[in-house]
């Protein structure tokens, strides 16, 4: 992981820059896709009242989003961490393309242990949106620490990095609850599915550009 | 703990900015508001005239209103348009109202129809004391209010070893601003019908005033089979209402003439003659309408497109 910017060139350094942060970007959109259409994907079994809504699977994914953090902080230290990072995203979009086929079966099974629509739609939003957001989580971090070359830099790549992601976020809330609610729920998370798996395929097997890094 | 005082904070300091602006004169003076979880609630009274409203934005309409000194008059509309449904199930024994509000619907239903069992489910807990206060609502143990999201009360329904089978069931729970997708849905509609007796109607209040309207006329259409549209002249509203058969539905003139047997049985405040002609047995949805489902139901957008009213 050692990374010596002295024998990369200028343009290439600020690519590889734009490209890490583009990758953390798109995470922060369909984080924040997955939670809005979490919310229209509970309503039909658990009812759209304010605790499945705010309680439910906003806390579900604050608490992903933690434990993301907290493991994407940990393995980006090891070794081989593109190729995690990009199996990560890549399993997230796996995940988010089989949501179509979980959420009834899992919702189903939960109203049946006759929990109320509090504690049962937590347990749904958990058992439905953790694993993906856990894993998206994970990028934040591990991008930091792609971009940190020595530690004065350290707290400008967290706060580029965070700031552009959120900022992406913001945009992933807007257009998926202003236009995307237009469309098939399930065809959409089809397609975000798809791009995260070829994101993350794209980041683990690429014949590095950063090779050096890695090394 | 700081975030939330702040949140509270916020909250608390918008309060002034809405409650300086003037009171609508037209329902009178603001006797009671509540601030619930779903709802801002106001309650005005002029005279022996009390209306429920939820937010005071204009255009926001109406819940409830009734005229203390004459409980038996429908100051609304729709509460006596869903009587049509009597046209269909003239004698209903285990009625379900989805959405109490000024629970005006339920009240009168219980006054004609003294022998039934009454299941009314309404998400928001605040409005039932408010209903009772105001509203000369009352509940007891032939009458009663389940504080639910109505769909998951009819999923719960479903799960007993005996489901409860209504003959009468109204769909009310939309009101003006927040449009609760999941109880719109082909996959909501098929739940009621689970729990729709043989003969059973099922009426549902719905405004036609915009393209809205149409997928839920292409959904009704779609789970039911046969739909009979009414529309008020008088006001938006309209009621959807389909039988639990997929047989056709009653002929027009038989309609009316079980609407003249049963004004003559029942002496309702209005006349029920009046709403039987409000029929509009041809109309179809517009040919591009998509049926609801829990997949995909634009339904926000669909409200703010206005529609050719015929």
């Amino acid at each position: 992981m050692k990374y010596d910017s002295s024998i990369e060139t200028d343009g290439r350094r600020r690519l590889r820059r734009a490209g890490v942060i583009f990758v953390a970007c798109v995470c922060g959109w369909f984080v924040m896709q997955l939670e809005i259409l979490g919310v229209r994907m509970l309503a039909p079994h658990f009812g759209s009242a304010v605790y499945v809504v705010t309680g439910s699977v906003i806390g579900t994914f604050l608490l992903s989003l933690s434990v993301g953090y907290m493991l994407g902080g940990w393995r980006s230290a090891q070794r081989q961490s593109r190729r995690n990072l990009g199996l990560n995203i890549a399993a997230a979009g796996l995940w988010m393309g089989l949501l179509p086929w979980m959420t009834e079966p899992v919702c189903d099974r939960v109203f049946d242990l006759g929990l109320d629509e509090k504690w049962g739609s937590l347990l749904a939003a958990l058992i439905l949106f953790a694993v993906p957001t856990v894993l998206l989580g994970t990028v934040s971090p591990t991008v930091v620490r792609w971009l940190t070359t020595c530690s004065a830099d350290s707290g400008w790549n967290a706060g580029m990095v965070l700031a552009a992601s959120t900022v992406a976020s913001f945009a992933g809330c807007v257009v998926t609850a202003f236009y995307l609610i237009l469309y098939s729920m399930r065809l959409t998370l089809w397609v975000s599915g798809g791009a995260l798996m070829l994101l993350g395929a794209g980041l683990a097997l690429l014949p590095s550009v950063w090779r050096k890094q890695d090394a | 703990m700081p975030k939330k005082i702040m949140i509270w904070a916020v909250c608390v300091s918008a309060f002034p900015l809405v409650s300086l602006r003037a009171e609508p004169e037209d329902w009178g003076r603001l006797i009671h508001r509540k601030d619930s979880l779903y709802n801002t609630i106001f309650v005005y009274q002029r005279g022996p005239i009390v209306t429920l409203r939820f937010g005071r934005r204009g255009g926001v309409p109406i819940q409830s209103q009734v005229h203390l000194d004459e409980l038996h008059r429908h100051m609304l509309d729709y509460t006596k348009m869903t009587f049509c449904g009597l046209l269909y199930q003239p004698r209903p024994q285990r009625m379900l109202v989805l959405g109490l509000g000024g629970g005006v619907i339920p009240r009168q239903m219980r006054d004609f129809f003294p022998e039934a069992q009454i299941d009314v489910v309404e998400i928001d807990e605040a409005i039932v004391p408010i209903a009772k206060r105001y509203f000369a609502f009352a509940d007891d143990e032939t009458l009663k209010v389940h504080i639910e999201d109505g769909r998951v009360f009819i999923k719960k329904q479903l799960r007993l070893e005996k489901p409860p089978q209504y003959d009468f069931i109204v769909l009310d729970a939309f009101n003006g601003d927040y449009i609760p997708f999941h109880l719109m849905t082909r996959e909501f509609l098929r739940e009621v019908r689970g729990v729709l007796a043989e003969g059973g109607v099922v009426v549902a209040n719905v405004f036609y005033t915009n393209r809205l309207f149409d997928a839920e006329l292409a959904t009704f259409l779609d789970v039911f089979g046969p739909c009979h549209v009414y529309m008020s002249r008088d006001s938006g509203n309209a009621m959807l209402v389909s039988q639990a058969e997929d047989e056709p539905m009653p002929e027009v003139e038989a309609l009316i003439e079980r609407a003249r047997d049963l004004q003559e049985t029942h002496r309702f405040s209005f006349n029920l003659i009046t709403v039987a002609k409000c029929i509009r047995p041809t109309l179809r949805p517009e040919k591009n309408a998509n049926v609801l489902t829990d997949d995909r139901a634009p339904v926000n957008y669909l409200r703010q497109q206005e529609r050719n009213v015929d």
